[in-house]
C-alpha cells in the first residue's frame, strides 16, 4: 500500500527516507568504530597499566569506557568526514555506490582492513589470556597419566551395569516424551497469542502478545538445568523434577518456534475463506491450520529428540534417568561403568536423531 | 431498475495514514459486467475489499439490494459475504485441500462449524460444487490437491468456490494479473459465462485496457483513490486513457 501516493508527496517521502537512511548508516558506522576503538584502547591500558589486585573498579572503568567511546566516535567522524578515510564501520554498513572507486587501493593500504586486523589480533590476545590457554598444561605428564587411566576405563566398559543403564535410558526417553507431549498443546495455544500478525489487531491483544512474549523469552533464556534445580527442590529429586524442567523449557521453546511459523503463514487462504462468509473458527480450521499442522508436527518431533539429549544432562542435577547413573558412576570413579553409560547414551541419541530426521523428512 | 449495489462517498484511510479511497460513488446494476480500471495503487483492490468488508470503510456508505451494509458485523456480515463472492489475483485457495474441498469451502457459511470441520457437507452442496467445477471445465481434477494445478486452473477452482456460494455479485480482484495471456482469456471467458448464463453481477478489477474493451459492459476508473471515469468502454479515448494512466502511458494489447 506504500505505492498509493505515487505523486509528488511520494517523491518527497522517498527523498527524506534516503536522508534518514544516510543518517542511520553514519550512526551505525560511528558506533562500530567507537566500540572497536574502545576495545583496543582498553586492551592497551590493561596491558601497560598496573596489575590490579582483587576486583576491578567498576566505576572507574565505566567512566573510562564512556570517555573512550566518545573519543572513538569523534575519531571515526574526523577520519570519515574530514580526512575522507573509509573506516571499518563505513565499509560494513554503507551501501556501495555505483561507480565507486573503492577497489582502487591495495588491500594492505586500506584503513578499514588494518582496523579489522588489529581488532582481531587484540581479541585473540585477550582470549588467550582469559582462557588461561597453556600448552604446558596439555603436555603435563601427570595429566596425561590421569587421562590414560580414565580412557582405558571407558574403553573397557563394564557391562554389568547394562540392565540398569537400559532401564535408566528408557526412563530418560519417557521423561523427554512426557515433557514434549504435555508442552505441545500449551505451546500450540500460546503460539497464536505470541504471533505478531494475529495479535497486532488492537492494543489489548497486542498487550497480551507483548507480555506473553516477554514471559516465554525469559523462561527460555533460563537453562533447563537451572529449572531442574528449582524443581528438585519443589517436587523432590527424581524423574518428575526432570520432566517438569524439560516441560517448562519446551513450552517456551516450542511457543517461539510455533509462533514464528504462525507469523509466516500466507494471508491468501485466510482472505479466501473469509470472503466466503465463513465463521472465525472455520477460518482458523480451513485457512490457518492446514498451513501449520505439518511444520508444527515436525518441530514437536524435533523437540522430543532435543529433550532426550537434554534429559541426559538434567539427570546430572538429580532429574532422574541415565544422567543420575552417570553422575553416580563418575563420582565413585567407576570408569568402566561410565564407559557403558556413554555408549548407551550415544546409541540412543544417535537413534533418536536419525529417527526424528527421517520422520520429519517423511511428513514434509 | 434498482441498482444491486450502491457505493456512496466511500473512504478508506489505512492505519498508517494512507488514504486509499477518497470518497468514491457509483452504482452497480443487476446482471452487469462492471470493470474497474486504474494504476496499481489507485485503490481498486481496496474498493473491492470495502464492498465485502474484508477491509472496513472509514467513511461513506455501501448499500446492497437497498440495505445499508456499512460496518456490518457478525451475522449481518456473514449474510453479505454469502451473497457477495470474491476471487483474487493469487487465487487464495487452500493449497493442501483437494479441488473439490476447495470448491466446497464456498458452502462454509451455510454449514454448521462442527459439521464443516468433519467435512459433513450436504449432498446438495456436493452436487453443486461438482456441477460448478464442471462448468469451469475442471471436474476431472476434483480429487487432486489444489496446489498441483496451474495458475489458470486454480483460478477456475476459485470461480467454482465462489459459485458454490450461490452469490448475487462476484467481485474479481485482478483475476488474470498473474496468468499468461492465453490462460487469461480462458478465465475471462468463464467470468463472462458466469455473468451471462447464471446472471451473476460481476465487478472486476483489471489493468489491461484491451481486456476491458472485450469484456466490460461498463467501466469506472480510479486514480489516486478518486473516481475519474464512469461510462462505456468505447468512450475511453486516448485522452481519457492518459488521464487515467498518466502522460507517459501507452496502450498495450495482449492477444
Amino acid at each position: 500500500m506504500s505505492l498509493l501516493n505515487s505523486d509528488a508527496s511520494g517523491m518527497d517521502s522517498s527523498v527524506s527516507q534516503m536522508e534518514k537512511k544516510k543518517v542511520d548508516i553514519a550512526f551505525k558506522s560511528l558506533v562500530l568504530d567507537a566500540v572497536i576503538f574502545w576495545f583496543l584502547a582498553l586492551s592497551v591500558i590493561s596491558m601497560v597499566g598496573p596489575e590490579t589486585e582483587g576486583y576491578i573498579d567498576l566505576q572507574y572503568y565505566s567512566f573510562l569506557s564512556l570517555g573512550l567511546l566518545v573519543v572513538g566516535g569523534a575519531l571515526s567522524y574526523v577520519l570519515q568526514a574530514k580526512a575522507g578515510i573509509k573506516t571499518l564501520g563505513q565499509s560494513v554498513f554503507a551501501m556501495p555506490q555505483f561507480g565507486d572507486e573503492q577497489s582502487q587501493t591495495a588491500w594492505y593500504l586500506s584503513f578499514s582492513n588494518w582496523e579489522l586486523a588489529l581488532a582481531f589480533v587484540f581479541a585473540l590476545k585477550s582470549g588467550i589470556a582469559f582462557t588461561d590457554f597453556s600448552l604446558i598444561e596439555i603436555f603435563d605428564a601427570n595429566g596425561i597419566e590421569g587421562v590414560k587411566r580414565i580412557l582405558t576405563g571407558i574403553l573397557t566398559p563394564d557391562f554389568h551395569i547394562l540392565p540398569r543403564a537400559i532401564e535408566a535410558v528408557v526412563q530418560t526417553i519417557f521423561i523427554a516424551f512426557m515433557a514434549t507431549v504435555l508442552a505441545v498443546p500449551i505451546a500450540f495455544v500460546l503460539s497464536f497469542l505470541c504471533a505478531k500478525n494475529i495479535m497486532s489487531g488492537n492494543s489489548f491483544t497486542f498487550g497480551i502478545y507483548t507480555v506473553l512474549r516477554l514471559v516465554t523469552n525469559i523462561t527460555r533464556s533460563i537453562e533447563a538445568l537451572v529449572w531442574a534445580i528449582v524443581f528438585t527442590v519443589w517436587v523432590g529429586v527424581g524423574p518428575f523434577a526432570g520432566m517438569l524442567a524439560l516441560f517448562l523449557h519446551s513450552v517456551a521453546s516450542l511457543t517461539k518456534n510455533f509462533s514464528e511459523l504462525a507469523e509466516g503463514i500466507s494471508d491468501g487462504p485466510v482472505e479466501g475463506i473469509k470472503s466466503t462468509g465463513a465463521g472465525p473458527l472455520q477460518v482458523v480450521w480451513f485457512a490457518v491450520v492446514p498451513q501449520i499442522v505439518l511444520p508444527y508436527t515436525a518441530f514437536a518431533i524435533y523437540r522430543w529428540d532435543i529433550n532426550v539429549r537434554m534429559a541426559t544432562i538434567i539427570g546430572l542435577v538429580g532429574g532422574g534417568g541415565i544422567g543420575d547413573l552417570l553422575i553416580e558412576a563418575q563420582g565413585q570413579l567407576r570408569w568402566g561403568e561410565v564407559g557403558t553409560l556413554v555408549i548407551v547414551i550415544a546409541v540412543v541419541v544417535w537413534l533418536m536423531d536419525a529417527a526424528s530426521a527421517y520422520l520429519r523428512e517423511a511428513i514434509k | 431498475m434498482e441498482p444491486i449495489l450502491q457505493v456512496r462517498n466511500v473512504e478508506k484511510t489505512y492505519d498508517n495514514g494512507v488514504k486509499a479511497l477518497k470518497g468514491v460513488s457509483f452504482d452497480v446494476n443487476p446482471g452487469e459486467f462492471l470493470v474497474v480500471i486504474g494504476l496499481s495503487g489507485s485503490g481498486k483492490s481496496t474498493l473491492l475489499r470495502c464492498i465485502n468488508h474484508l477491509h472496513t470503510p472509514t467513511g461513506g456508505e455501501i448499500h446492497f439490494k437497498g440495505k445499508n451494509i456499512t460496518g456490518a458485523k457478525g451475522k449481518d456480515l456473514k449474510e453479505v459475504r454469502k451473497k457477495v463472492a470474491m476471487i483474487f489475483q493469487h487465487f487464495n485457495l487452500v493449497p493442501r485441500l483437494s479441488v473439490l474441498d476447495n470448491a466446497l469451502n464456498g458452502a462454509l457459511a451455510r454449514t454448521p462449524t462442527l459439521a464443516s470441520i468433519f467435512k459433513q457437507y450436504s449432498d446438495e452442496d456436493r452436487e453443486k460444487a461438482l456441477e460448478y467445477l464442471d462448468l469451469v471445465g475442471i471436474r476431472e481434477k476434483a480429487f487432486i490437491r489444489a496446489d498441483q494445478l496451474s495458475g489458470g486452473q486454480q483460478q477456475r477452482v476459485a470461480i467454482a468456490r465462489s459459485l458454490t456460494q450461490s452469490p448475487e455479485i462476484l467481485l474479481a480482484d485482478e483475476p488474470v494479473a498473474s496468468l499468461d495471456p492465453a490462460t487469461c482469456h480462458t478465465v475471462m471467458d468463464y467470468l463472462k459465462k458466469v455473468n451471462k448464463e447464471l446472471g451473476i453481477t460481476v465487478v472486476c478489477n483489471l489493468h489491461f485496457l484491451s481486456l476491458v474493451r472485450q469484456y466490460a459492459d461498463r467501466v469506472i476508473a480510479l486514480k489516486q483513490g478518486e473516481l475519474v471515469f464512469n461510462g462505456s468502454p468505447d468512450d475511453i479515448t486516448d485522452e481519457w486513457f492518459q488521464t487515467i494512466y498518466g502522460e507517459q502511458a501507452k496502450e498495450v494489447h495482449i492477444n
